[in-house]
């Protein structure tokens, strides 16, 4: 028989209400336990991901210094001050450079070029002019025939997300800036754990008074759950949330690390489309500077914007932002941080900021071009490896040289909406060596060199040429300029003209290429030339389309700049491919090898017919549609065609040096008319590229199977030399012309 | 007996078909490592210290860096073909004689040199 309790049972509804709180009191832990172990591995993935990883690195070619080289003292400068080598007045150490009279003397920090370990040392370099007299050590006076400087980082990214990012390691921060951030942004850091009640007090006091909020009582720890996890609307789920994430931030890491992942991450400024996250990447923008050469000013004007990004952008709002700065500097010169005469002069200086904000990343273009090319050459597991090391081509001397003469010749023509691409190449090597894809060659956008598709109107005519000489032509046979009518495969009639719309006559097929005229080129294309054309476009992989139509005879097909300079480089270079890149190796972390690009070499043509193509090419430069370049350079032969496209929607330029090719175009993202020839846009500004780049004049290579002879351009008859009209040309031995001219 | 002989027989005719074709190197010029060797001969020449150990891939770093500077010099060109022809890399080896060829003046003994390895450069 069962005992019968003494107790009375309680009341059968209390104790279902007790059991539910139970229940209640559980599910809520278990839901706070399981949101908690969420919210510890959002921090995780956040902290032990990309944020402490490190980036892979995108390196300039290593300056090679010998002597002869042809670089001035500015130059040397230049590119020293890319690595951000800081010039002194006493004998320099690792990471420094003084002049010394018309001479540098450089201490280059040490590198691992992937497999070759170079220690840092001190090098002088003399100058003589433009060129490198010699090198030598400053120590023994020894002489030295070659030094390579190590190469400028032009950018870094995370492989998992691309982004490019600039961070600093906690050894890196200087202490002034921790110091001033916590002085001005929560003064009790080292005392709370992620929380400070005294603040949120005293904001909540303050806000209370005021009447709305007026006073953030954020620790810089809750600040950075904020910048790094949550969204900046304001509401009280986000507060807790906020609140949670700097508790178990506090909890997993140190307070230094905190700081350094804060002063990586802090939002500072937004200028146009630009987002600036970081003290690193503000400092390098607003002054040009690292963080451990900013003066108090700067480093107080940095620190004033993180209460107010937007209230205090020095861009927009100076006044406030000297305000704001000024208050910093007077915190830390109570807390000690400054001394009195320090704070006078920091508070009198002016902002010191650049005139105009340059873009995250100063070489946009390029590096999108890297990313592609990594991504195309190399393996997928390769490249998610972090803390890579990718050695390029690019060369900021010519980089330089691109923008600076793309601006001014941007600035010959008033069009706003006017848009650019351009880009240089050594097509002896095939290094692509500098790349602009926007009028502002900073900005990060569509990369029109690489992807805009546009028709390359007369720069197809080279390698109709080439296609042509394959036959019986030669540059002295006659061809007529004549109308044609050309019924297509849709029945549609196809009708050419000339650009001036005039009619020519009879001329040699040199005088028909020089001067760009179409429709001896049509008559001779519809006689077998296309398919010819077609077939040697096919062999550079650029023919598009596998249906040949007449209208590629006059360059409907559309190419990127990119592809427009890859069929340039076989031109220049006798018939020879070379695969334009822009990456010579990769290496990992550990400095192992994951693959270098050799130097590739394929014959594709005919050297002797593509010295022909070339010399006509010259002519181009010499008398015909850019006869403006021997105008600005007497004497300095160039070789280069122009091209234009109906209704000047297109101004292409393409042409080369004796060792570098660059191309040019020009026009509307509407394709809209822009009224400009290649020669009257693209050219122009090739010009100006060239100009400041400095040139070897382009010279003709030696070939055995080839004659030269004075011939007269018109009627192609042989003349003596000394006739005013003859041009110099070469032939195959067996097709020298026969005929004499009046001339002889 | 006589298999065994037979057997010895075939090896070492089958080993002799597997020596390597005999190729003399084109020689640097007898100022290689003196003072005021230029920085394309510099290079040229450590490239040759790197192939002598069989270092192919640092022996093709340095006649680029040597091409980087003087583009047109066919001895840089041939060097790097003969690296390749080492290598057993006979494809680039063609491809480097061909190039090294079209820089060379004619006649010139580098251009005997560039045949001769251009032949051997052809893959069986």
């Amino acid at each position: 028989m069962p005992r019968k309790s003494n107790r009375n049972p309680p009341p059968a509804g209390s104790s279902k209400r007790l059991r539910y709180l139970g229940y209640a009191v559980l599910a809520l832990t278990v839901a706070l336990g399981a949101y908690l172990v969420y919210l510890n591995h959002l921090i995780n993935n956040r902290f032990e991901g990309d944020t402490w990883a490190l980036p892979s690195r995108v390196y300039a070619r290593a300056l090679e210094l010998y002597p002869g080289l042809p670089l001035n003292r500015a130059q040397l400068e230049y590119e020293l001050e890319l690595s951000t080598y800081l010039e002194v007045k006493e004998q320099p150490q690792t990471g420094q450079y003084r002049r010394r009279g018309e001479a540098i003397e450089l201490h280059a920090r040490e590198f691992d070029f992937g497999g070759e370990q170079q220690p840092a040392r001190l090098v002088r370099v003399v100058f003589s002019g433009d060129r490198v007299a010699g090198l030598s050590d400053p120590d023994s006076g020894e002489p030295l025939q070659l030094f390579r400087l190590p190469p400028v980082i032009i950018g870094s990214y995370y492989p998992d997300n691309g982004e490019d990012r600039l961070l600093l390691a906690e050894d890196e921060v200087p202490r002034q800036l921790i110091d001033t951030l916590i002085a001005v942004e929560d003064r009790q850091f080292y005392e709370h754990h992620g929380l400070s009640l005294r603040s949120i007090g005293r904001a909540l006091l303050a806000n209370f008074e005021a009447g709305r909020t007026v006073q953030g009582g954020s620790t810089l720890t809750q600040q950075l759950a904020k910048n790094m996890f949550l969204s900046p609307e304001k509401s009280l789920l986000r507060k807790i949330n906020e609140a949670f994430m700097a508790l178990l931030l506090e909890l997993r890491f140190s307070k230094r690390a905190i700081i350094t992942a804060y002063i990586n991450e802090v939002f500072l400024l937004q200028q146009n489309r630009i987002a600036i996250h970081g003290f690193a990447r503000a400092s390098r923008m607003l002054f040009r500077r690292s963080v451990d050469h900013l003066e108090p000013q700067h480093l107080a004007l940095l620190v004033g914007m993180v209460n107010g990004p937007s209230r205090y952008n020095p861009f927009r709002s100076p006044g406030a932002a000297i305000e704001r700065r000024n208050l910093v500097l007077k915190v830390m010169l109570d807390q000690g941080l400054l001394d009195a005469s320090e704070y006078a002069t920091a508070a009198a200086a002016p902002l010191g900021i650049v005139e105009r904000l340059p873009g995250v990343n100063p070489f946009p273009a390029y590096l999108d071009l890297v990313k592609r090319q990594l991504s195309s050459n190399y393996a997928g597991t390769d490249l998610s490896r972090r803390g890579l090391r990718v050695f390029t081509a690019f060369d900021p001397q010519v980089q330089r040289n691109l923008e600076a003469g793309l601006e001014h010749g941007l600035a010959r023509f008033d069009q706003p909406e006017l848009q650019a691409a351009a880009m240089v190449a050594d097509y002896l090597s095939g290094d692509i060596q500098a790349l602009v894809s926007d009028r502002e060659s900073d900005y990060p956008g569509f990369n029109r060199a690489l992807m805009a598709q546009r028709p390359i109107g007369s720069l197809i005519k080279p390698i109709l040429l080439y296609s042509l000489l394959q036959g019986e032509l030669t540059l002295a046979s006659r061809v007529e300029d004549q109308p044609v009518r050309i019924r297509q495969s849709d029945g549609k009639v196809w009708e050419p003209s000339n650009y001036d719309r005039q009619l020519h006559g009879s001329m040699t097929l040199y005088q028909a290429f020089v001067h760009s005229y179409n429709l001896p080129f049509v008559n001779l294309g519809v006689d077998g030339g296309l398919e010819a054309l077609a077939q040697n476009l096919a062999k550079m992989n650029l023919l598009k389309h596998q249906v040949v139509y007449p209208s590629m005879l006059l360059g409907t097909t559309a190419m990127s700049a990119y592809e427009v300079a890859q069929m340039f480089q076989v031109i220049a270079n006798n018939g020879y491919f070379t695969p334009l890149t822009t990456i010579r190796s990769v290496s990992d972390q550990q400095n192992r090898n994951l693959g270098r690009v050799p130097l590739e070499s394929y014959k594709l043509f005919d050297q002797a017919r593509m010295i022909q193509v070339q010399r006509a090419l010259i002519g181009v430069a010499e008398t015909g549609t850019a006869r403006y370049l021997a105008e600005r350079f007497p004497g300095r032969s160039l070789a280069g065609k122009t091209g234009t496209t109906d209704d000047l929607r297109d101004s292409w330029f393409a042409g080369f040096t004796r060792r570098q090719l660059a191309v040019v175009w020009l026009g509307r993202d509407d394709n809209q008319p822009i009224n400009l020839t290649g020669s009257s846009g693209a050219l122009r500004v090739w010009a100006d590229i060239m100009d400041r780049q400095g040139f070897e004049p382009f010279k003709l290579s030696r070939d055995a199977s080839l004659e030269w002879s004075f011939v007269d351009p018109i009627d192609g008859g042989i003349v003596r030399q000394t006739c005013d009209n003859g041009v110099l040309l070469p032939f195959p031995k067996a097709q020298v012309p026969n005929t004499r001219s009046a001339c002889h | 007996m006589p298999l065994k002989l037979l057997s010895i027989l075939l090896l070492m005719l089958l080993s002799a078909c597997a020596v390597e074709p005999a190729y003399n190197r084109y020689e640097l010029p007898a100022a290689a490592g003196q003072p005021g060797e230029s920085a394309v001969a510099q290079l040229q020449r450590k490239a040759r210290e790197a192939l002598d150990h069989n270092d192919y891939q640092q022996a093709v770093e340095y006649l680029q860096r040597a091409i980087k500077i003087e583009p047109r010099n066919p001895y840089s060109w041939h060097y790097l073909a003969e690296t390749y022809w080492f290598s057993g890399d006979l494809r680039r080896c063609a491809e480097m004689a061909d190039r090294s060829f079209s820089y060379s003046s004619e006649a010139d003994k580098l251009d005997e040199a560039n045949r001769r390895l251009k032949e051997q450069c052809q893959p069986i």
